[in-house]
This record gives structure tokens, C-alpha cells and sequence, in this order.
């Protein structure tokens, strides 16, 4: 599947729009199951291509992350290689993963969501593209999972889990499904270093907390809401740096073949040093302090239709909207938003035209025992 | 405007939201609150306003410490609006401050260095010289012990330093730039020093893409035509600052502490080219950031070497790191025994009047505290320990004064500079400052 998207922010820096079109989200992925030791073995594999067309990141006001500001950032090729085994003792369910992908905590990926445009929150309430092995364990409606990975984050779309820092973070997420199409997660994560290759940055201590409705139909969950808060609290030499925290809520409803979706965020983010391309910020870190810090208030609709081409694809056109509202939490700082921007309140908008296979928006993030 | 996911308690906005977004807001609160009759959904409602009402709490105050005996007294400030200030030098009758990042709407980068008369109260702008309009950031400047060079690094790509002649001190005139391969995204920090009378360029190289941080070393003896004599990668993760006297290299190494080097002072066959490793001293909590090794006015001993420690800060508004104090008594076993702290910031770059023994620690927010470094540092009463056995400078009565908290507005200051009659301090939302120093 992929998107052809073209985008506007206005403004996007010192006054001025920015216009720009890419093909994002370039994706293939297979999985298959078979039995294997009186178990169930299961692979994904989800190849991300956006390292060839989203080089320059996505415009995404108020996106940060792996040296990216304000553009989401390109995916690794390869964003999920993992392996899982399950079995049954009596009713308990168990399972192992292993391999590439997401670790077991916050909310699922937010290219399997309604909105094309990335959250602000997306480095506060996902953890992905690691190293990882997940041990689940489910009895009736409750699962929980936890992992140890590699705690560095991706420095660009070729680079791979460093092989000193595997296993050096983990992760716990439990889940309970009140009720079909009811789920209740929460989720805690130490995450060592991710914005230092080497080790030597700043930890995280992650939370999440979510609520998601929505029942998996064909064309994935119809209605569908999700609430989720989440925080990272960055701690230097055992004490705490900065605090980072997130609320987002987002519903979205299909009648016939128009679905119509709405998100509301409130998120702070770090604002770090920028480079001659102001899009970018210096990696590896020069040190371990930040500009600023400010509070990204969002609200984005969306409206799509979907129409099938055969059996086998489907397009999606489609239009978001996004007006944020940003302001420094911390005075004096560095980063004004208002000298940079030219401006406190921000418009992006979006179009395009999604281009997939039926049952494209399954749930991502999961493994094993853990999957809904 | 009251959000209403808690009956009873509002979360007050500190902007007084209105308008278009206020009512977005409002709709999306309550679309929250709608929630709340489903139990654990109001649960979890309920904990996502507590997360958020969290993040309304602004950093915490800088805190009182002790008693504190005076103020430095403040002669007059010499106003940078425009850009943000980083280091200061003084040589004679003019101060020379470079800059930092990029400030205000026109995002101005920090590549300019501008150049003071300091024979007034305050600190009057003479000139000022762009110094490479490629570079954002200038985080350091410094003259040669004769006052006829003045050498300035700049970041980021590619990174240099950019040599000056001094003859007229109004107007430097360049001499040379010197580049490298070795140097990939800039020149962090740049201190001069003399070893056998020979005068030297240390280069703290910020690591690359491709490369490690490292320390290069340049022979300034023609400063027209600077040579490298030593690249040597170092630092966990970089190295930051180097401090040279006496044939004795100090090497800021981050989470590597302090390294000790012989450059042909001890003795050990040391030398520039060939520095040979004597001691290493890891200091409480790491971010060796810069070094200082001090000079007893009185009794000419070198017992003592200061290691500032930078710990995270969001740049303006608040800062983290103690002031280390190490005995180095062995150059090849340092121990720390003592180390100064200031609650709600942290500290940056040192200067020392070795003549009376008080050393100015740049505390960024914490404006300049001046300690008592005379006699022994590091035998204390229990009381006057902290609880890994360190002595306390501020319990030991070692703190005399501080520096610009009592001017009304917030400061940041990256620098400070003894000149022999005055105390300077470069102060990156302001300016220079220039202070008088303690008599004793």
C-alpha cells in the first residue's frame, strides 16, 4: 500500500507556507501461520519504503523525533520481522516473539489509524523498530506482555538495533477486554538512551494509559475511539531532566463508504537544537539539553471514501485538516514559538489519495497471545 | 475557561484561551466527559487529567541556599538584544564575546563576534565582525597568553577555527582559517596554551556521523599557517574542554571524567604529539564538562583541579550540574573530595583570581557564584559532608557571594572572565555584564 499525499502548513517557518507532495507510507508486508510444536507459529514481515520517498521527512507541525522537527520522520526498511510461537496450557495462553518490530507498550501504530497525519505524541506513546523479544501470557479477557529490546532509536532509515544495547530497555503492557470491542491498556517502559546510539543520553520512563472502542470489521474498527495519556520522564544520572506529557483522544465513524474522523491532542514536546535545515535537529547529540519545551494543542478532522477495485485493492481518497495552537511552557526559553513559526496558531491540511488491499488497517503493534 | 473532566476542580489555562480553538477545546473536553459514565473509561479519564494538569507546573524556582555573605555589585551591562551571547574574553582595554544558536523572529544565527571598549561601567559596542556566515554558533572565543591572537571555533558543518590578528584590538584582522577532514560538524570548544614556549591551538571536534569526537591539536608558532600535530579520538561520549599548564593536559571527557596527560611537564616523555595518559578521575554523576587546574596564589601549590559539570538544562530557563573539586595531589591517582552545588541550576565555565584564591563559576541561571578555593578543600566535619562523604562548599562556608540574581530579570550566563580590575560575564539573554570582583 502507500499514500500519495500533498500537504500544506501555513505557516511552516517565519511566516512563510510550505507545499509539498511525496508518496508516504510505501508498504508491503506478508504473514503467514502454520503449526509447529502442538503451537501456533506466526511471522510478520513488514518492509517500509519511505527511506526512498520521505528522505526530507512529512511536514507535520509540532512532529518530533529521530532528528526530525516538525516532519515525521522516515520509517526503517525494514519496520517489523518477527516471529512468535503460541501454545495453550489449559486456559492460559502463552506466547514468545522475536525479531524486529514493536515493543509492547502504548497505542497501536498510528499507520493503522484513521488519520494519515502522525499524533504529536507519536514518540510518547510508541516504541518501535527495535530488537525485541516479547514472552505474552492470556487467560480469558486479560493479557499481559513484556519485552526486553534495544533501546536506541532508528538514526535513519538504513540503520539497524545496535547490537550493544539489545536487551538494555524493557517493556510491560496489560490489556483487558471489558467487553468485545472494549480494550483497557496500560503500559510502563524504561527505555535507556533512545536518542543516543551510544548510550550516554538521557533515560526514559515511559507510562500509557489508553481506552480504544471499535470492533475489527473489514474495513477496520467502525465506530472507533480511542483515549490515551501518556508520559516520558527524562532522567539524567538518576534525576529527572524534563517531563513530557500527552493527552489524545480520537473517534472516527463510517456510513457507507464516507468515514469521517476527529483528534484532539494535547502534547509537549522537547524543542531542540535545529540545524541549517531547521527541519532537522543534530544527531548524534552535541549534548543533552534542549531549547525549550512547548504545548502543542491539536484538532484534526478527516473525511474519506473508500471504493474497492476488484477484489484484491482498494483507493481511498481522502482530506485532513489540522489546526494546532502552540506555546513555550517554560519561560525564558530559546525557542519562541511565535518568532519561529511567525505565528502561535497553525494550519495543516492534507489530500490524497490511499491506496491499499482490503483489510489494509488491521491492528499493528501486537504479537502472539497478545494480538486482539 | 474550566475544563471539565473533574466536577468540582478546574484546570486553569494560563493564556486565557478564547476564540476559535478555546471552543475546539471545549468540545473535545467534553467529548471527554462524556466518557465518564463508563466506569473504568472515567477512571482512566480521570488519570489522563491529573497527567495533563501535571504538565502545567512550570520547573521549580531557583532555590535559596545558605546564607549567603554578599552580592558581586554590578558595574554596567552592555546590551545583546539581538543574538544570543556565549563566551567572553577580555585582553587590555576590550572584551571580545562570541555567539550562540539563533534568536528572535529573524532567527539570527550565532556567527558573529562582537567586540567591547571595557575602559566604561558598562561594556560599550565598538564593533562587531561577522565571522563565518555558515556558522549558527561561536560557543567559544580566546586570545593567546601575549594578546596578539584571538582564536574562535565555530559549529556546525563543517567547522573551523578562525585565527585573528590583535594589532589593532578594535578590529581583528584574519589570518587564517584552519579546516580539517578530522572535523566534520564543528569545533566545540578552542583553548590556547603554551607548552615549551610554543604556542598551541586544543580543538574539542564534536563526534560526526563518521566519526568519533576527538581532540586536535594545532601549532600556532606561524598562526597564518596552522599545522595539526595531534588527532586523537577521545570522550564518552565527546570530549568537551581541554585545560593546559605547565606541560599538564586536562581533558573534559563527558561520562569519561577527567583524563590526566603528560605533555612533557611530568616528565613521563609526554608531549604534544605524544601525550602520554597519567591519571583518570571519573567525578560524581559524569558530564566532565570543563577543568580548571588551580594555582594557590599564596603558596604556589597545584593541589586542586575544578571539573564543572553540565547536566541537562533547557536552555534560558534552567540548568543542572555541581562544581567537582578534585585532589590531584597525584597526577596519576585524582580523588574528588569535594564538590559545590546550587540547587535549580547548574554551572558552566570557570575563571579563577589565583592571586586571592575565589574562583567565578558561570551558573547560567544560577547567575556567578564565587567560592573560597583557599587552603583545604577537602577535610570537613561530618555535618559539613554530604552523604557519599564529599565535603560540601556550601555547608564548609566556602560560598562568598553571588553574581546578577539581583537585577530583576532572568539571566543565562554561559561565561566568565577575572581580568585582574574587573569581573566580566557573558550572559546569553543579555549581554556582557561587568562586575567587581571580590577584594580580600
Amino acid at each position: 500500500m502507500g499514500i500519495l499525499l500533498a500537504t500544506r502548513a501555513d505557516p511552516a517557518t517565519r511566516g512563510a507556507a510550505k507545499t509539498e507532495a511525496y508518496l508516504t507510507q510505501p508498504m508491503a508486508w506478508m504473514q503467514g501461520t502454520g503449526n509447529w510444536l502442538r503451537g501456533i507459529i506466526h511471522v510478520r514481515a513488514t518492509l517500509n519504503l519511505e527511506g526512498f520517498t520521505l528522505e526530507q521527512g512529512e511536514l507535520a507541525p509540532g512532529m518530533y523525533g529521530e532528528g526530525y522537527i516538525d516532519r515525521r520522520h522516515p520509517h526503517t526498511f525494514v519496520h517489523e520481522l518477527m516471529l512468535s510461537l503460541e501454545q495453550a496450557v489449559g486456559p492460559l495462553r502463552w506466547s514468545v516473539a522475536a525479531g524486529k518490530g514493536f515493543a509492547p507498550f502504548g497505542s497501536d501504530d498510528p499507520m493503522s489509524r484513521p488519520f494519515v497525519k502522525y499524533p504529536i505524541n507519536h514518540h510518547l506513546a510508541q516504541i518501535l523498530e527495535r530488537a525485541i523479544a516479547v514472552v505474552a501470557v492470556r487467560i480469558g479477557p486479560l493479557a499481559l506482555e513484556g519485552a526486553r529490546f534495544n533501546g536506541d532509536e532508528p538514526e535513519g532509515p538504513y540503520d539497524w538495533p545496535n547490537r550493544s544495547r539489545i536487551g538494555d530497555s524493557w517493556s510491560i503492557r496489560g490489556t483487558a477486554w471489558l467487553r468485545p470491542g472494549t480494550e483497557l491498556t496500560a503500559s510502563t517502559a524504561r527505555v535507556a538512551s533512545p536518542e543516543d546510539a551510544g548510550g550516554y543520553g538521557l533515560d526514559h520512563r515511559q507510562s500509557h494509559l489508553a481506552l480504544r472502542l471499535g470492533t475489527e470489521g473489514s474495513t477496520g474498527a467502525n465506530p472507533y475511539l480511542l483515549v490515551e495519556g501518556a508520559r516520558t520522564d527524562m532522567f539524567g544520572d538518576g534525576r529527572l531532566a524534563f517531563r513530557f506529557n500527552s493527552l489524545l483522544a480520537e473517534a472516527s465513524a463510517a456510513l457507507g463508504s464516507v468515514t469521517g474522523a476527529v483528534r484532539f491532542e494535547r502534547t509537549t514536546r522537547p524543542d531542540e537544537q535545529r540545524l541549517a535545515d531547521v527541519f532537522r535537529s543534530p544527531r548524534p547529540l552535541l549534548d543533552f539539553g534542549i531549547e525549550g519545551r512547548s504545548r502543542w494543542d491539536a484538532v484534526s478532522i478527516a473525511l474519506s471514501s473508500r471504493a474497492s477495485i476488484g477484489m484484491r485493492a482498494t483507493l481511498e481518497p481522502f482530506g485532513e485538516v489540522q489546526f494546532s495552537r502552540v506555546r513555550p511552557t517554560i519561560r525564558p526559553t530559546v525557542f519562541e514559538p511565535r518568532d519561529f513559526y511567525g505565528s502561535d496558531r497553525l494550519w495543516l491540511a492534507s489530500v490524497g489519495i490511499r491506496a491499499g488491499v482490503p483489510h489494509g488497517h488491521r491492528r499493528v503493534g501486537r504479537y502472539g497471545v497478545a494480538r486482539p | 475557561m474550566r475544563h471539565g473532566t473533574r466536577p468540582g476542580r478546574s484546570i486553569r489555562t494560563r493564556d486565557g484561551r478564547s476564540g476559535t480553538t478555546a471552543h475546539l477545546m471545549w468540545a473535545a473536553d467534553r467529548f471527554v466527559t462524556r466518557l465518564r459514565p463508563l466506569s473504568l473509561g472515567g477512571a482512566l479519564v480521570l488519570s489522563l487529567a491529573r497527567c495533563d494538569s501535571a504538565d502545567l507546573t512550570e520547573p521549580a524556582p531557583l532555590e535559596p541556599g545558605p546564607t549567603v555573605p554578599g552580592q558581586l555589585t554590578v558595574a554596567g551591562l552592555g546590551a545583546v538584544p539581538d543574538r544570543y551571547t556565549a563566551e567572553v574574553w577580555v585582553v587590555g582595554t576590550h572584551a571580545y564575546t562570541s555567539t550562540w544558536g539563533r534568536r528572535g523572529p529573524a532567527q539570527t544565527p550565532g556567527n558573529m563576534l562582537y567586540i567591547w571598549d571595557v575602559t566604561v561601567a558598562a561594556p560599550r559596542l565598538v564593533d562587531s565582525l561577522l565571522v563565518d556566515s555558515s556558522a549558527s554558533t561561536l560557543g567559544d572565543v580566546q586570545a593567546s597568553d601575549d594578546g596578539r591572537l584571538l582564536v574562535v571555533p565555530t559549529e556546525l558543518d563543517p567547522g573551523s577555527i578562525v585565527i585573528f590578528d590583535l594589532a589593532d584590538p578594535v578590529r581583528p584582522r584574519l589570518l587564517a582559517r584552519y579546516r580539517s577532514p578530522a572535523i566534520t560538524r564543528g569545533v566545540h570548544t578552542c583553548e590556547l596554551a603554551r607548552v615549551n614556549g610554543v604556542l598551541y591551538a586544543f580543538l574539542s571536534v564534536n563526534r560526526g556521523s563518521s566519526h568519533a569526537s576527538r581532540l586536535i591539536v594545532v601549532n600556532l608558532s606561524d598562526p597564518a599557517q596552522p599545522r595539526s600535530v595531534l588527532e586523537r579520538d577521545m570522550g564518552e561520549p565527546f570530549i568537551h574542554d581541554v585545560f593546559v599548564r605547565d606541560g599538564i593536559l586536562f581533558t573534559a571527557l563527558w561520562d569519561g571524567g577527567t583524563n590526566i596527560w603528560d605533555l612533557g611537564g611530568a616528565g613521563r616523555g609526554g608531549s604534544v604529539a605524544n601525550p602520554i595518559l597519567l591519571g583518570n578521575v571519573r567525578t560524581v554523576a559524569g558530564n566532565a564538562h570543563n577543568v580548571w587546574w588551580y594555582r594557590d596564589g599564596r603558596t604556589g601549590q597545584h593541589r586542586y583541579a575544578f571539573v564543572g559539570e553540565e547536566g541537562p538544562a533547557s536552555t534560558g530557563a534552567s540548568s543542572s550540574g555541581d562544581v567537582h573539586v578534585v585532589d590531584v595531589t597525584d597526577l596519576t591517582n585524582p580523588r574528588e573530595v569535594a564538590v559545590f552545588g546550587v540547587p535549580g541550576a547548574g554551572t558552566h565555565n570557570f575563571t579563577v583570581d589565583e592571586a586571592r584564591g575565589i574562583l567565578y563559576a558561570a551558573y547560567y541561571n544560577g547567575g556567578v557564584q564565587a567560592l573560597d578555593v583557599r587552603g583545604d578543600l577537602g577535610s570537613c566535619t561530618v555535618a559539613q559532608q554530604r552523604s557519599d562523604s564529599r565535603c560540601d562548599l556550601t555547608l564548609m562556608g566556602r560560598l562568598l557571594a553571588t553574581g546578577l540574581l539581583d537585577q530583576n530579570k532572568p539571566v543565562f550566563v554561559w561565561g566568565v572572565h577575572f581580568s585582574g580590575d574587573a569581573l566580566y560575564a557573558s550572559d546569553m539573554l543579555n549581554g556582557l555584564w561587568k562586575l567587581t570582583p571580590i577584594s580580600r
